[in-house]
Order: C-alpha cells, then sequence, then structure tokens
C-alpha cells in the first residue's frame, strides 16, 4: 500500500478547504498539512480493507449511520438542488451519529481484536457507506467520517441510482437502510437487508462487545410457522410445530448473516476467547421454550450454528427483554415488535419480510436518501 | 499528409465556445471487406456519437443559441483509413452524423493532427493512440468497448487514475471547467450527461482530495465511488461508463 501523507492524516478532525487551481497545489490545501509529522509515517498509516469477498461486509446509508433529519427537511420541502446546497453550505459541519453509529464502532471494535489475534487475515468486518446522495454531500460525508474517526474507506454515491447492483457488486452481507423500499429490493436480491429508524431515545451500549438479537420467524427462519398463526390461529400453529418438530425449518433473509457472525466468532474461540468474545448472538422469539421453541433449537443446530442465548418469551412482550441486553441491533419483520423495542430505547431493524408485510398496520414509507 | 475537410451537411460550431471532441473513424465505421460499396457499415459504437448529439440536442433545447457546444471531428488514424476517405465522407452524410469536421492522418501524423484542429478531447479505444495522443498534450480518454452496445440515454463520464495513460497536465483543469459548465446548463435528474469520480486506490481521503480539485477546476461530478482497493471489474459492470479521462492520483495536475 503506498505511504500517501493525505491518507495517513484522515483520522484528524479539521476542516476542508476549496482549491484554487491556480494554486498549483495539487494536494490541496488542508491545514494538517503543515503539522504532519514525518516521523509517524509507518506507525500510524491505516491498515488496508479487505478484500470483499473475503470481508463481513456491512453496507449502511447516510441516514442510518449518521443523523440528517434536519436536511431531510430541507429535501422534502424544498427539492434536491436546495437540499444539496445546503449541505454544500454546512459542508465543515459533521453529523451526529445516526441508528448505526453504535453498531458501526462496535464493528470496528470487534475488527480490532481480530486484527491483533489474526493480523493477516482478511476476515473482518468491512463497512461500506453506500447511498443514493449526490457526490455533492461526499465532502461533507468525507468530513463526517474523519469527524468520529470511523474505519470507513469505501463508498458508492450514486447520484439517484439504485445502489442494488452495487450491492452485489461488495458482496454484501447485510444492508441497513432508512428506506424500506431499497430494502425490500435487497432481500428481493437475496441480501440481507433491514430498516432502520431514527428513534426517539437510544439506552447506552457496550463500546466493546458486539451484541446482534434475532426474532425467530421470518427473520432467522422462513415465515411459513407465521403463515399458520395468522391463518388458523394459535392452538393450529402449535399443533403444525409439534407435527413437525423434527422437520427443519425453512431459511429467513437473515440466516446468512449469523452464519458470518458465527465464522468470526470461532476465530475467537480458536484463540481461547469464548469467555471474552466481543460477538455475542441472541434470538428473542415469541416461541416458547417447552414447545415451539424446540424445532427453532433443533433448525439451528443442524444448519450448525450456535447461538449465544435463545429468550423464547412464549408470547410475552419483548421490549423488556431486549432493553436487559442492549443489542448494537435488532431485527424483527414486524413493526409493532420493532416499535416497542424502541419506545424503550433499543435500536431495532424493521426485515420487511414475509406474510407479516401485510398484516403491518404502520409501515415506514418515506422516500429519500 | 494530414488534411482537413468541413462536413457542408452539418452547420458549423462555434470555435471558441464549443468543447472539440476527436473520435476515430474505426469507432464508427466497421472496417469490413473492401466490398466497393461506397456506404460503409455503421459500427455500434456509434452510440456514442448519439449521446454527443443528444447533449447537444439538449443544450439548444435550454437555448437555441447555446455555443457550448460539442464540436465532434472524425479522425483517420491509419493510412489504410486515410485511403477510404470519399467513402467515409459519403457514408457519414449517409447516416446524417453530426460531424463538423473529417481529419485524415496516419499513424505518424495524427496527433499532430489532434493539436491543429484543436482538440480537447480525444476518443480512442486503442491505449497506444491514447498515450501517443496525451505526449503531444491532447487530453484522451480511452473508450469503454463493452458499454458501447448499452441502451443508455446519458453520456456517463467517469474521471479515474490510470497508470497507463499519462494524466494531461495542462488541459484537464480547463476541459473540466467547461465540462462543469455544460453540465449546470441541466438539472440534477434527467441530464443527458453525467460525470463519475471513481478513487481505484487509496482510501476516502485520496477521494476527497479529487473531489475538491474537480470542484475548484468548476466541475462537480454527480457519481462518486471509492474501491479502496476492491477489485474494479463488478463495479464497473454497474456503473457503465463510456469513457474514462485519467487523472493523476493527487489530483489532477502532476
Amino acid at each position: 500500500m503506498s505511504l500517501d501523507p493525505v491518507q495517513v492524516m484522515s483520522g484528524h478532525a479539521k476542516e476542508l478547504k476549496v482549491v484554487p487551481s491556480s494554486n498549483g497545489d495539487s494536494k490541496g490545501s488542508w491545514e494538517e498539512k503543515e503539522e504532519f509529522d514525518q516521523d509517524n509515517l509507518g506507525l500510524t498509516t491505516k491498515p488496508i480493507p479487505p478484500k470483499p469477498e473475503n470481508a463481513v461486509t456491512i453496507a449502511v446509508s447516510t441516514r442510518v449511520l449518521f443523523r440528517t433529519d434536519r436536511e431531510q427537511k430541507v429535501f422534502e420541502q424544498k427539492g434536491v438542488e436546495e437540499y444539496l446546497r445546503y449541505q454544500i453550505e454546512h459542508e465543515n459541519e459533521p453529523f451526529a451519529p445516526g441508528p448505526a453509529f453504535p453498531l458501526v464502532k462496535a464493528l470496528e471494535a470487534v475488527n480490532a481484536r481480530l486484527r491483533e489475534l489474526y493480523p493477516q487475515s482478511e476476515e473482518l468486518f468491512d463497512i461500506v457507506l453506500v447511498t443514493y446522495n449526490h457526490a455533492h454531500v461526499g465532502i461533507r460525508l468525507i468530513n463526517t467520517i474523519n469527524h468520529h474517526n470511523l474505519f470507513i474507506e469505501r463508498f458508492c454515491m450514486t447520484g439517484g441510482s439504485s445502489p442494488i447492483g452495487y450491492l452485489k457488486a461488495w458482496h454484501t452481507n447485510l444492508y441497513l437502510s432508512a428506506d424500506s423500499e431499497k430494502v425490500r429490493e435487497a432481500l428481493a436480491e437475496g441480501i440481507a437487508a433491514a430498516t432502520m429508524f431514527l428513534p426517539e431515545k437510544q439506552s447506552e451500549v457496550s463500546q466493546s462487545q458486539l451484541r446482534v438479537a434475532f426474532d425467530g420467524d421470518a427473520v432467522l427462519f422462513s415465515d411459513e410457522s407465521e403463515r399458520i398463526f395468522k391463518a388458523h390461529g394459535l392452538d393450529k400453529f402449535f399443533e403444525h410445530e409439534r407435527d413437525n418438530e423434527d422437520t427443519l425449518l425453512d431459511h429467513g433473509p437473515l440466516k446468512g448473516f449469523l452464519e458470518a457472525l458465527g465464522k468470526l466468532q470461532k476465530k475467537f474461540y480458536a484463540k481461547g476467547q469464548r469467555l471474552d468474545c466481543p460477538i455475542r448472538t441472541y434470538l428473542v422469539t415469541a416461541r416458547s421454550a417447552a414447545s415451539s421453541g424446540i424445532r427453532a433449537l433443533k433448525t439451528l443446530r443442524a444448519w450448525g450454528l450456535e447461538i449465544d442465548e435463545a429468550l423464547f418469551l412464549a408470547g410475552a412482550p419483548k421490549g423488556p427483554m431486549l432493553e436487559k441486553i442492549r443489542p448494537h441491533i435488532y431485527f424483527d419483520d414486524q413493526m409493532f415488535h420493532v416499535e416497542g423495542a424502541a419506545e424503550m430505547g433499543t435500536i431495532a431493524a424493521h426485515v420487511p419480510y414475509g406474510i407479516a408485510q401485510k398484516h403491518n398496520a404502520k409501515q415506514n414509507t418515506s422516500a429519500g436518501k | 499528409m494530414a488534411s482537413t475537410v468541413q462536413n457542408t451537411d452539418v452547420k458549423q460550431k462555434d470555435a471558441d465556445r464549443a468543447v472539440v471532441v476527436a473520435v476515430t473513424s474505426r469507432e464508427v465505421f466497421k472496417s469490413g471487406p473492401d466490398d466497393g460499396g461506397e456506404i460503409l457499415e455503421i459500427d455500434e459504437s456509434h452510440l456514442l456519437l448519439k449521446l454527443l448529439h443528444r447533449v447537444n440536442e439538449r443544450l439548444e433545447e435550454e437555448n437555441p443559441e447555446e455555443p457550448l457546444l460539442f464540436d465532434v471531428i472524425l479522425i483517420t488514424t491509419d493510412s489504410q483509413r486515410q485511403q477510404q476517405s470519399s467513402r467515409i465522407i459519403s457514408s457519414t452524410k449517409h447516416y446524417g452524423l453530426e460531424i463538423s469536421r473529417f481529419c485524415f492522418a496516419s499513424e505518424d501524423d495524427f496527433a499532430e493532427s489532434l493539436q491543429t484542429n484543436n482538440v480537447q478531447l480525444f476518443l480512442t479505444t486503442d491505449r497506444n493512440e491514447a498515450s501517443q495522443a496525451a505526449q503531444k498534450g491532447v487530453l484522451s480518454a480511452l473508450l469503454d468497448q463493452r458499454v458501447a452496445i448499452s441502451t443508455s440515454d446519458q453520456l456517463r463520464v467517469m474521471f479515474c487514475e490510470d497508470a497507463v495513460i499519462q494524466p494531461d497536465s495542462g488541459h484537464t483543469p480547463s476541459f473540466a471547467a467547461q465540462m462543469g459548465e455544460m453540465r449546470r446548463r441541466f438539472r440534477l435528474s434527467d441530464s443527458p450527461l453525467s460525470f463519475i469520480l471513481v478513487t481505484l486506490h487509496g482510501g476516502r481521503d485520496r477521494c476527497a482530495d479529487s473531489l475538491l480539485t474537480l470542484r475548484s477546476s468548476g466541475l462537480s461530478v454527480d457519481e462518486a465511488y471509492c474501491l479502496a482497493g476492491a477489485p474494479r471489474g463488478p463495479i464497473l459492470s454497474v456503473l457503465q461508463p463510456h469513457f474514462m479521462i485519467s487523472i493523476s492520483s493527487s489530483g489532477l495536475e502532476k
């Protein structure tokens, strides 16, 4: 990797300036250039991002990584030209963190641990910013990434075209966006995806351990059992689950992501760090342990997937349990649960998959970036 | 000996303001067997001419007197083609292509002809030709052969660092300024012209550098992609640029 001095300095939160073309200084007049310490060249070089096919790639949009609600209003009320003008005007003001921010920080913490244990390995998390913002917002976004010291070196600003093609090109393992339409498109293409919303409150989450929680049906598993429940009621559901206890459930859209997390967990176990593993996974399901939950567990086991904690709520509300877990993200296919969790400060994401979508009373259909 | 001929079927462009673009005849007309027929068969790549023409049409829709248009020259770059000059002219008129001038040159003097015709952008699929032209100080861009047949109705121009073609040190900023001005004639969406920045190596700071440098030259790109070393193939096949202009990895000026 070339030791380009410009790259080394990105960790500092400084302002960017526009370069007058007559200047002749091809590298731009960034303030921090004068402060560049030649001696630190070797020590502060950033690590090279991994090859997409080796990494667990998480693609996030600008609206979930950062708070852009003010700008979103400008866009909705005054149109795209005014929105971009506003963005450029405020180019040197970094955005505040958005709902996916704690998750990204936790992913980076895991990467740091992985790099310590396996310095040559490319099996890491790679975070890519995929947005259909115009490149005019690029400087502000890069400024913001620098300000928050995030490890994001890859992005796609598609200027209005669909980002789906790029998700595939990046071998995306998980796509997070505020736009449920884009999330649906991604799911239809077989990419794990979820919609995130700006919560009113957000509880503190761990800085050192990544915690990911999943609903069972229509998230890790297919929605087949939910269909029975919706069509024929709870009794039929129990009967069906009992009769099919030894038949594996079909997989759901987030199964692959759990699998990817499991692979990374095993790398910690291999180095004797099971108790201290910085990745922890949870199943939070309305199924009950004594009956319908058995089929879920058997399926997971047959898939070779371990989940650290399985919480069978037997229909009890999920909110209090999630509040105890404090995941960096919780995936559920039902908006009712997503909203309930969010009310208690949990970072919840909606997976618009399966039969529950036809019954969702409130669906987020806001357009935007 | 090179020669330049005007196309009397087409209105000549403003010599001061128009952006002179040269395309090789190889890209436009298929070199088939010499069946003696007068009209040459047109290549699918003539889509590029269509897209350039469409930009001009849209510009003139906004302002019928618009001087900032693409001024397309068709140039032959080998002696064999040079000999087909009359067929090239009649074929061009036959298809009604918006080419204002023809330049008949050979391998030895085409680069000089580009200079004498004030060509601001030379488009070719041949890397060697592009390098030769660049050495004479003419901004050159590689046409992407794969995209020639796409159904795009938008001219997609990519700026990217490329080690093979020496980036032009003098002319790129002024070309960027003209392109920026042209781009601003259109709104953000539904533009017949789109500019893309791709940073292949290096991270976000290199991308920021290029964004700022292009902007200070007068061009705000529409799309930006930072690959930071990821394989370019998959991304480019989604991007589908029509041609790629090389910028140095540390901005537009060396």
